[in-house]
């Protein structure tokens, strides 16, 4: 496919489409091999490690402020929602396995203005969640400075801000310079995260059966399982399922990526959904809807000292601490990626992409993603960043579950994935609608904010890429 | 015919010597160029970047294995893994040995460990036909309790081909000993170890013997890892 003519962008520059053989270990071009390095553990670190952040520790008392326990369906919502889009995003893959996910799968199965639109507004999107994430870091970094008796001078605000901010600046030079194996570190945070959350889960469901008591006030939350605020409240937390499909997004470094990719994919949802409703169960048990607002962002560490006392409020911060950086740095990496992948493909200078011989590492793609990543943590708006984040992503994934259907409706030569979403059209098809149903449930300006972004690509599409033609560029 | 994987960090600047490149010009070899990424950059990002800059390297590279009368040729890898890497291409080339570049002049005198748990019949056969024959020399080496005659019986092979041939055991540290012995001899050949404790927590023992001794080191890859 070398020979056809893909266009050129503005600056006259073509999109980078090579021939490659893919196999189980290596993705060989004409010159070179790229070797596949991460295993089936890897790749579910990946997408438990960016889904377990500053979701489930973040949103809790601001979800059950809202609704009380009838936050567990918002959450299983979620989880079905991002179930329904892993499923066709791991067909993609296992057909496409290669670096830059849902992008990658939109531009080849929809066309360029289509890519263009999901591959510009993914990088925003991450850089919205890492915002996210760092603020709540800095309300969690907060509590823990608080904890340990440091009394800090001035607005609580201004250091949450100035601490996410800072945490932001530090990821991003960390990611550039950094070149000893973020990948373990990554696997024993998330392993140690999940410890401490089952350890915590199982206490805390031990107590709200009766089986031990902890003294926690009677007296459930005032629920509301109203279809609307469940649905509104799914659609704020859908933020801790975003990370799925970051697993699609380093398809090129999987091993045995037709086996590897969807397990990991949908493994991580299942394992995640799982967790955030037996959390949000608990802590709407332990505290009634006045308390959980009470509390607001760090609600869980309250929850974690009413169930084990001071000992648990300590496990709640430093799990919320890790998670929140986790969250972060796996995001300020998938946005670095999410950069390289427009701009092999000429819809972003070619600079972006470049890297440095001293360190390997993207630095400018980095900063791409670091920059408005610490302005936008500077604002502390936890709910706004959330929703727009999920907007975001939303797009891309109900235009995955869209790109499926149109790839199968005409299945071109070079289609053959190793897994195939059973049910034909049926789930792709609610996957799309469910991806896109819940944005009618955003805040106004969340949706206004998301919108004024898809407009702002498909107008950079029009000025800087009009002539690009990426659909079955393989 | 057998076959030598030649790693080496191809944008690193890492060249092979002379001397090395004469010593191997009686066996097939693959230049294997690899370029290590960090977690954070996608290996494709770098061939996009990096691949044209390599390839020249590894022609220049493999034109000098040709000159030396040997039959070579490259694979270009971009990888998180070097160990992965190595030991996927070694398989897929079937390679009997890869060597690790280290600084040399011509080879005189090569020193051949037999310590451990190692294949004494594969080595020799193999230093039997990297040294054809060549006027070079043999040291058999062999640290441990107590002589178990497995030099004496690798002595007698490779004398019987024509290799001046001296053994030495020494009842010391394996590691330490083989370094010292090194003094007088212009490479290394060694067996290829199990994993164990003490390279889970300092590297690979080849990887160190290079770093200690200076002159290239040749690993023999055991026969039981290339089925797997």
């Amino acid at each position: 496919m070398t020979t056809e003519d893909r266009g050129s962008n503005i600056a006259g520059e073509k999109p980078d489409v090579e021939e490659t053989v893919e196999t189980d270990e290596a993705t060989v071009t004409e010159t070179a091999e790229l070797e596949r390095t991460l295993g089936l553990v890897g790749g579910l670190a990946i997408g438990i490690g960016t889904m377990i952040g500053a979701g489930i520790f973040v949103f809790p008392g601001l979800a059950g402020a809202e609704v009380g326990t009838a936050a567990t369906a918002s959450f299983a919502v979620g989880g079905v929602v991002a179930l329904l889009v892993a499923l066709p995003t791991s067909e993609l893959a296992t057909a496409m396995p290669k670096s830059g996910g849902g992008y990658y799968f939109i531009s080849r199965g929809l066309g360029t203005l289509a890519g263009t639109i999901v591959g510009l507004s993914l990088w925003l999107g991450l850089v919205f969640a890492t915002a996210f994430y760092l603020v709540g870091l800095g309300f969690y970094a907060l509590d823990a400075l608080a904890e340990v008796g440091i009394q800090v001078g001035g607005s609580p605000e201004l250091i949450v801000s100035v601490i996410a901010v800072l945490a932001g600046i530090g990821f991003t030079v960390l990611n550039v310079t950094g070149t000893e194996n973020a990948a373990k570190l990554q696997n024993g945070i998330v392993a140690l995260l999940l410890s401490m959350l089952a350890a915590f889960l199982g206490f805390g469901l031990l107590e709200v059966f009766g089986v031990v008591d902890a003294d926690t006030p009677a007296g459930e939350a005032q629920d509301d399982w109203g279809l609307v605020p469940i649905m509104s409240v799914a659609a704020l937390v859908f933020t801790s399922y975003l990370g799925f499909a970051q697993v699609a997004t380093v398809a090129g470094e999987m091993k045995q990526p037709g086996r590897n990719l969807p397990l990991a994919m949908i493994g991580s949802v299942l394992i995640v959904t799982v967790m955030y409703v037996l959390t949000i169960y608990i802590a709407t048990n332990v505290f009634d809807r006045a308390a959980l607002e009470a509390a607001g962002e760090t609600a869980m560490v309250e929850i974690g000292r009413e169930l084990l006392g001071t000992p648990g409020a300590l496990v709640i911060i430093v799990g919320g601490l890790l998670a929140t950086m986790s969250s972060a740095n796996a995001s300020i990496l998938s946005t670095s990626r999410a950069i390289y992948g427009v701009s092999k493909d000429a819809l972003l200078p070619e600079w972006a992409a470049r890297i440095n011989l001293k360190y390997g590492t993207p630095h400018v793609a980095l900063g791409m993603a670091g920059g408005p990543v610490i302005v936008l943590a500077a604002t502390r708006q936890v709910a706004l960043l959330a929703e727009v984040a999920s907007f975001l992503h939303l797009i891309m994934y109900g235009l995955i579950c869209v790109a499926l259907i149109a790839i199968r409706r005409d299945e071109p030569e070079w289609y053959d994935p190793d897994f195939r979403v059973p049910g034909g059209p049926v789930i792709p098809a609610l996957g799309a609608l469910a991806s896109f149903g819940l944005i009618a449930f955003m805040e106004t300006l969340s949706i206004a904010i998301g919108v004024a972004v898809i407009f702002a690509t498909a107008g950079w599409y029009f000025y800087y890429a009009g002539d690009v033609n990426l659909k079955g560029a393989l | 015919m057998t076959r030598v994987l030649v790693p080496v960090a191809i944008l690193k600047g890492e060249m092979v010597s002379a001397g090395l490149v004469d010593l191997l010009a009686t066996v097939d070899v693959t230049v294997l160029g690899y370029h290590v990424l960090p977690e954070q950059t996608p290996p494709d990002q770098a061939r996009a970047q990096f691949e044209d800059r390599a390839t020249g390297a590894l022609d220049d590279l493999t034109g000098q294995f040709h000159e030396a009368g040997g039959d070579a040729d490259h694979r270009l890898v971009f990888t998180h893994d070097r160990r992965q890497s190595i030991d996927r291409i070694a398989d897929e080339t079937d390679s009997a040995a890869y060597a690790i570049t280290g600084a040399t002049g011509e080879v005189d005198r090569l020193l051949v460990s037999l310590t451990g748990e190692v294949d004494t019949a594969q080595i020799t056969a193999f230093v039997e036909e990297v040294i054809g024959d060549r006027d070079i020399g043999v040291t058999l080496f062999a640290a441990g309790e107590k002589d178990d005659g497995r030099l004496e019986t690798a002595a007698e092979t490779l004398s019987a081909a024509g290799i001046d041939t001296a053994t030495k055991w020494v009842a010391g540290n394996p590691f330490d000993s083989l370094i010292d012995a090194v003094a007088d001899h212009d490479g290394i050949i060694m067996g290829e170890q199990a994993p164990s404790l003490a390279s889970l927590l300092f590297g690979e023992e080849a990887d160190r013997v290079a770093a200690a001794s200076v002159g290239p080191v040749i690993v023999v890859r055991s026969a039981e890892k290339d089925k797997a």
